[in-house]
């Protein structure tokens, strides 16, 4: 017994002496992959870049949760009215009172340049990847300059000017100056089209839950279109309207924002089997007052009583005497066996109103009509009576509204770009300031980073 | 080495040590302590017990002039002793004056001892890798022991500290039970807020203090789940809490917050006694907010529409539109938290042995409700169990503890607190005539639909360990410590279908739960070889020893949703979906050699030398070692010839200390450039993020203290003085650098070139006001003023944080807008307009600094004790400010505090509040929003408190060998403050104040 006690201690002494530095040195998590090994596999590649439109689909500008801007911005212009708890962040969108420091400012900001940054990684990797092969490396590089484009694109009508961000150099990020919208325009065209070369034609899943090139051309009309330029931006949605064996309009008005909609040029797959749309959960209701937001008045009352989009794509809710309205696109609140609606980014209708536009600025009223009324046609409405160029713009921003209402922030883009925002929503919303056309810059980043600097005015 | 082998290394010592236990567990010899001499005709025996004057002394040895016999008492405090009736008994235990008492014939003697505060000095501290006499420590230690924690009806082992230890501040962050507190040793040396947690030790194991919550699901608490809350107040003898560099460096990179060494109770030879105690008590809120009644409210809320010109109230206003009964009153605040919580305890130990071979085994059993409507519950049990064994010879000595714990705790998901502040008075009721939650159609989200949405966490804890030493030669010692944890944790929160309004007609398929599993296993090993040398001219030590440590944390976090039936929320495999939304297995190797040389010249001068080499796998290669090192030195100048006859000074010493230590609280892999599951599935991926920006290039923290100090008493000790200087510098500091959100990211690891100094004075007084056989009464004073400073940051003008530091002042600062008063035209707060540029601007205007540390805390304790009652009472004091809560803008659908009712009315008004607006006087709710973040937002939070007050009763009983003491104790019992949006202790505000409790009970000890 004597000689086993002792050896007890001085075993583990000798045994500490004998053991070396390696004792302190780790494998690698299991959870965790090392960039390199990332970008050795297509399919590791391919949950890289996967992962971003999740992160798009559940987080920052494009969720449709309620704090996604299609809620926010249409609470902020004149879609949406607000029934929200005094903690509801939609109140201060509701009521025009952006603060610096608004917490749902910095997240979509915050958000945003992370999707940025998982973008930029991933052509990165693509670039140093000797494992892929080209077809591979053009498709997830293609994707990933899409989504750089996007974000971009969003960030700077809501912010101005912005910082466009091309790599992962958190030392040159950290200190990012600001390009002007002009410029962010040119990053944003540049980079679509190396975008529509690396892309293929076909989608890679038929679902369309991946772009494909004609997603990357129909962003592009839309950036043509805001950035004025009517020639390409006409030329663009031409292209995605003669894809005809891809696309075309749904004639059944109730089938435009199911899964398998024809009109889909790009839509966001739902977290799960079974479980649909963010919007349905974010806008339907069943009991007065509204929990949360409701369409305005505003809106409802200038639909025509014959317009199949008032009657299809809103809902009414009626307690007692007060009737209230919600948007009613995406019809499915529940889970369903298998999932009957996505959430619809890019679609076909939103092309036609481009091109009408662009048409129209060129002199072209003959085709911009033409496109105009194929929309109209579509929700039960005659051909429009405009005539003059004037006459018919103000018919597409019109029709825009029905048409693409609690889309995106459709509304507020759209009377930005009319120059009509401050006359439209002055009269009906009492917060609203000329300067309020542009977001606050979060204040935490003015403070870390003072290239942002100057704030917006009005700030 | 591979550490396959090293693994399988760690196992066979266990099985060793265990085979060890088992084996010394068999030549037991029944000795039994109390020694019997031989009988002679005159030999009779003596027996009774000794006592404190209120708690039985177990372990006084008894001894008979003259004469070899002798005995000790036992945990009860008995013994028994044979002797003739001439004899002279002799009584003796450390920290006690000796008694001597002649016989006379009798045959019971009970006594009470004496304390000797001289002999405090006589007490060995425990300094973790070896222990210390007091009177001959180097460095700056303070010590709690059983007797000051089981005065106190607490649950949590932070608890039991608050007010009593200087130069430790402790705040608790909730009242709910399983919550945490916040505690910091000489201050915040971290720039990163959660770098600055102490290390812990319990018996000499290393117990992680790392968050095992996770945020999704301990959504009830202000910071997430912490294990510190397994450790058990009851078991615990002696904490004590290591300070300066020369008690730390011996911990080196772990040693920078300080450490905290928590010794639990062992066995004590004698006879088998058992205790028990049972207490129950009650809690309430200590401090509720004054909020405006209905009356008031409803006037602010008109005169802030009329004020916004709104003449028609709007559908959604239905505090004033009507839809709301106007008359109607509600305290909010007494309905969601006013309840009473229920606590109830259990205690029960076994103890007893011989002479060689000592045991304990000790459970607990604790139950708290909630204060909260509803049926919730925190439960604690846990059992503990100590052997010691030492060889015939005394050469060998054995050690075994185990203490286990387990958690369960069931709370509402959700902090009732900012409801009961915010909701309108004349809000709705919460049931509806049938008792169900009432929706008052969908006008009002209902508070207490939260009720249904549950947390629920159980947590298991083992800590373990097994202390091994031989005596190879004589003065050297071959030791090893032993250690293994074992920590299971189990959170769940629910979010039923019941939660929403039923207007959205939601079913269970959208019931979600979130789900934290962590589970945490370490073991430690730790050779160490001890050699002491009487010299001629004095006392030589030397300690050398090494440390390989291994924790590995698992944690697995899912979430699911989409539930067949809400009764089947807890099943996974009940859910339409399962997501694993993070899955992790951390592994942190750590491995040491450390050493201590000490020098006692002629018990006069003392030279305490410790180092330690440190490598931790939290860092990438070429970072991962690091050395540290102390230097300690004391002058005992009582013992000069020149004082050693003085009638008044009794004790006298200078101490000084200096060295390093480092910190590696940085979370692991953090150096490593990776991709990480998301857990989220889109086109059939399951999605791979970028874990984080890549810096493999950092390293320790390094934390070097100084301290000097003077320990004095006077009058045999009846006056006794310390007081500690010290200056703590933390540089190459450890932080997640905030960066631009441009980034990607919004931190990045790295060391910043940048200095923290924490400097204060600590003190502490003890006197010992009266002293009799029935009547005694000491008071402990204990003051801490520290301030902590910026020294030195490189360029921080051009750095992430130029708006939230400033060099020369504390970490702990807001920077503020300056506010000025209401503008008398308009009715809305004002600023200073500090640079004059016309405009009150961000960041130029908000530069007023607000220091939210606490100027000095402390604590004054006073015992007293007469006959057979004692009482203890300690009052805690704590001078700070701190910011008011705000409800956002007066005017909007929230109730407000009532001095609001003072608001801005008509031009030329002065008031309290600026202008009520609904959301439409855009200048109000963006003056609102800055006055918050003003000098007009931070007020005077200073608190005194009566912390713990404790008083017992040692019902006199003539049964042999038995005690019955009656107990009534209260924490938090009476606050003294200025403040008035609730109670003043709080570090996020918006939660549960600290409870109130007073609880009763009677321990029995046979």
């Amino acid at each position: 017994m004597r000689n086993f006690i002792l050896m007890l201690p001085l075993a583990s002494v000798i045994f500490c002496m004998a053991s070396c530095d390696s004792f302190v040195e780790v494998d690698l998590p299991k959870s965790q992959l090392t960039n390199e090994a990332v970008f050795d596999s297509y399919a590791t590649a391919e949950a890289a870049l996967t992962d971003i439109y999740a992160k798009i689909r559940d987080q920052g500008l494009l969720t449709g949760t309620p704090s996604g801007l299609s809620n926010e911005l249409a609470n902020y212009t004149d879609e949406l009215t607000c029934y929200g708890s005094p903690d509801d962040p939609a109140l201060v969108f509701y009521f025009n009172a952006l603060l610096p420091a608004n917490t749902s400012i910095a997240d979509y900001w915050n958000t945003s340049y992370n999707q940025i940054y998982a973008a930029n990684a991933v052509i990165e990797g693509v670039e140093e990847s000797s494992k892929l092969s080209v077809d591979e490396k053009d498709q997830l590089k293609g994707e990933a300059l899409f989504i750089r484009a996007l974000i971009h694109f969003y960030l700077t009508n809501l912010y101005g000017d912005i910082p466009y961000i091309t790599d992962t150099n958190y030392q040159k990020n950290n200190v990012a100056k600001k390009v002007t919208v002009a410029e962010v325009y040119a990053f944003v065209i540049s980079d679509l089209n190396s975008s529509l070369n690396l892309l293929s034609q076909n989608y890679d899943n038929p679902e369309r839950i991946r772009p494909n090139r004609m997603v990357a051309k129909a962003l592009l009309a839309r950036v043509y279109l805001y950035n004025g330029s009517w020639a390409e931006a006409s030329n663009s949605a031409s292209a995605v309207l003669n894809a005809s064996n891809l696309y075309s309009l749904e004639n059944n008005i109730d089938e435009v924002f199911l899964k398998g909609s024809k009109e889909t040029i790009w839509q966001l797959q739902s977290a799960t089997a079974g479980k649909n749309t963010d919007e349905a959960s974010s806008f339907i209701f069943f009991d007065g007052p509204p929990p949360s937001v409701a369409l305005t008045d505003n809106l409802m009352n200038s639909f025509s009583a014959t317009d199949l989009r008032k009657s299809h794509w809103t809902g009414t809710i009626s307690v007692g005497s007060s009737t209230w309205y919600h948007p009613f696109k995406y019809k499915e609140f529940d889970y369903t066996a298998t999932s009957v609606e996505y959430s619809i980014v890019f679609r076909l209708a939103e092309q036609y109103l481009i091109r009408a536009e662009a048409r129209a600025q060129q002199g072209d009223l003959i085709g911009a009509k033409e496109d105009l009324n194929k929309i109209r046609e579509r929700a039960g409405l005659n051909p429009t009576t405009a005539g003059t160029k004037q006459q018919i713009l103000n018919a597409i921003l019109q029709e825009r509204r029905w048409e693409l209402f609690t889309e995106y922030g459709h509304r507020f883009f759209d009377l930005k770009r009319f120059g009509q925002i401050d006359a439209v929503l002055s009269p009906v919303k009492t917060g609203w300031n000329t300067t309020d056309k542009l977001f606050p810059l979060p204040q935490n980043e003015l403070s870390i980073n003072p290239n942002l600097r100057p704030q917006n005015s009005g700030y | 080495m591979n550490n396959f082998s090293f693994l399988r290394g760690g196992r066979a010592f266990c099985f060793l040590f265990l085979m060890g236990a088992l084996l010394s567990f068999s030549p037991i010899q029944a000795n039994n302590s109390i020694r019997q001499s031989l009988t002679t005709t005159q030999q009779f025996k003596v027996q009774g017990i000794v006592t404190d004057g209120s708690n039985s002394l177990a372990g006084v040895s008894i001894s008979i002039k003259g004469k070899s016999i002798t005995a000790t008492t036992d945990f009860s405090g008995h013994y028994t002793i044979s002797a003739s009736p001439q004899d002279i008994l002799i009584f003796s235990y450390i920290g006690y004056k000796i008694e001597t008492i002649s016989v006379q014939g009798r045959s019971t003697i009970n006594i009470n001892l004496q304390e000797n505060a001289t002999k405090l000095q006589e007490i060995k501290i425990n300094a973790g890798y070896y222990s210390v006499k007091n009177s001959e420590r180097t460095g700056s230690i303070s010590r709690i022991t059983s007797k000051d924690i089981e005065t106190q009806p607490v649950s949590n082992v932070l608890a039991t500290m608050q007010g009593r230890m200087a130069g430790v501040s402790v705040t608790q962050t909730t009242g709910v039970p399983g919550g945490g507190f916040d505690i910091k040793i000489r201050g915040q040396n971290s720039i990163r807020s959660e770098g600055n947690a102490p290390l812990y030790i319990i018996d000499g194991v290393p117990y992680a203090s790392d968050p095992i919550g996770y945020n999704q699901t301990a959504s009830t608490f202000p910071t997430v789940t912490s294990p510190i809350n397994s450790i058990n107040p009851a078991m615990i003898e002696s904490i004590e809490i290591l300070k300066d560099a020369d008690a730390t460096a011996i911990y080196g990179s772990k040693g920078a917050n300080g450490v905290v060494l928590i010794t639990t109770k062992k066995g004590k030879a004698g006879k088998t006694a058992i205790t028990v105690k049972a207490t129950t008590g009650v809690g309430t809120v200590t401090k509720f907010m004054k909020l405006m009644d209905t009356q008031q409210y409803l006037a602010m809320r008109r005169k802030a529409f009329a004020n916004d010109g709104i003449t028609t109230y709007p559908p959604y206003a239905y505090d004033v539109n009507g839809t709301w009964d106007q008359n109607r009153y509600t305290d909010w605040q007494k309905e969601f938290l006013g309840g009473t919580s229920q606590i109830n305890d259990f205690q029960g130990t076994l103890s007893g042995g011989s002479d060689k071979t000592q045991f304990l085994l000790s459970s607990t059993y604790h139950t708290e409700s909630t204060v909260f409507p509803g049926d919730f519950i925190y439960k604690k049990g846990g059992a503990q169990f100590n052997m010691n064994h030492r060889s015939e010879d005394n050469k060998f000595k054995f050690s075994f503890s185990m203490g286990y714990n387990i958690q369960d705790n069931d709370q509402p998901a959700f902090d009732l607190t900012p409801s009961a502040r915010y909701l309108a008075p004349n809000a709705p009721a919460v049931y509806d005539a049938d008792g169900n939650l009432n929706w008052a159609n969908g006008t009002w989200q209902n508070p207490l639909r939260y009720l249904s949405a549950i947390f629920k966490s159980k947590t298991n804890d083992l800590v373990s360990n097994a202390v091994l030493s031989y005596e190879l030669f004589p003065h050297l010692v071959l030791k090893s410590n032993f250690g293994f944890t074992d920590l299971r944790h189990t959170e769940t929160r629910t979010a039923p279908s019941t939660i929403y309004n039923p207007a959205y007609h939601l079913t269970s398929a959208y019931s979600s739960l979130y789900v934290n599993n962590t589970e945490r296993q370490s073991w430690i090993v730790e050779p160490q070889i001890n050699w002491e040398k009487e010299l001629e001219m004095g006392k030589i030590g030397l300690l050398f020893g090494g440390t390989f440590q291994n924790q590995n944390t698992t944690r697995l976090y899912q979430f699911a949703n989409g539930f067949t039936s809400n009764s089947l929320i807890y099943d996974l495999a009940s859910a339409s979906t399962v997501r694993v939304l993070y899955s992790d297995n951390a592994l942190y190797k750590y491995q040491a050699f450390f050493g201590r040389i000490n020098y006692n010249w002629s018990d006069r001068y003392f030279l305490n030398l410790t180092g330690r080499r440190d490598g931790s796998s939290r860092f990438g290669p070429g970072k991962q070692f690091a050395n540290f090192g102390a230097i300690g030195m004391a002058w005992l100048f009582s013992k000069e010839r020149f004082l050693k006859e003085s009638s008044w000074l009794s004790f006298g010493k200078l101490r000084g200390s200096y060295g390093t230590t480092g910190n590696d609280q940085i979370g692991d892999y953090q150096f490593l450039n990776t991709y990480t599951s998301s857990g989220v599935l889109y086109d059939s991926n399951v999605g791979l993020q970028p874990s984080r920006l890549f810096n493999p290039d950092f390293g320790w923290e390094i934390n070097k203290k100084l301290e000097a100090a003077l320990e004095i008493g006077f009058f045999e000790d009846r006056l006794f003085l310390t007081a500690a200087w010290y200056q703590n510098h933390s540089s190459n500091q450890l932080v997640g650098v905030p960066l631009a959100g441009t980034t990607g990211f919004q931190t990045l690891q790295a060391n910043l070139d940048a200095t923290v100094e924490n400097i204060g004075w600590e003190f502490t007084l003890r006197t010992v006001n009266f002293r009799s056989q029935n009547f005694n009464w000491t008071t402990n004073l204990n003051l801490t003023i520290a301030r902590n400073k910026l020294l030195r940051f490189p360029n921080l003008e051009a750095s992430p944080y130029k708006e939230q530091y400033r060099i020369g002042e504390p970490l702990n600062i807001k920077l503020l807008y300056q506010y000025t008063g209401i503008n008398p035209q308009i009715g809305v707060y004002q600023f200073a307009d500090t640079n004059t540029d016309g405009v009150i601007s961000f960041p130029e205007d908000k530069q007023t600094v607000a220091n939210l540390n606490p100027q000095y805390f402390g604590g004054l304790q006073n015992q007293l004790t007469y006959q057979h009652w004692k009482l203890d009472f300690l009052f805690q004091f704590v001078k700070q400010q701190n910011y008011n809560y705000s409800i956002g803008f007066a005017g909007q659908m929230s109730n407000q505090p009532v001095r609001l009712i003072d608001s801005w009315q008509q031009p030329g008004d002065n008031a309290i509040g600026q202008i009520y607006t609904t959301g439409y006087n855009g200048a109000a709710v963006t003056a609102n929003s800055r006055y918050v973040q003003s000098t007009g937002g931070i007020t005077d939070a200073s608190f005194i408190r009566l912390k713990n007050i404790a008083l017992s009763y040692d019902i006199p009983l003539n049964v042999k060998n038995t005690r019955c003491q009656l107990i009534l104790q209260s924490q938090n019992l009476l606050t003294f403050t200025k403040y008035q949006d609730g109670d003043p202790e709080f570090i996020s505000s918006g939660y549960l104040p600290p409870l109130k409790t007073i609880t009763a009970g009677m321990q029995l000890t046979f």
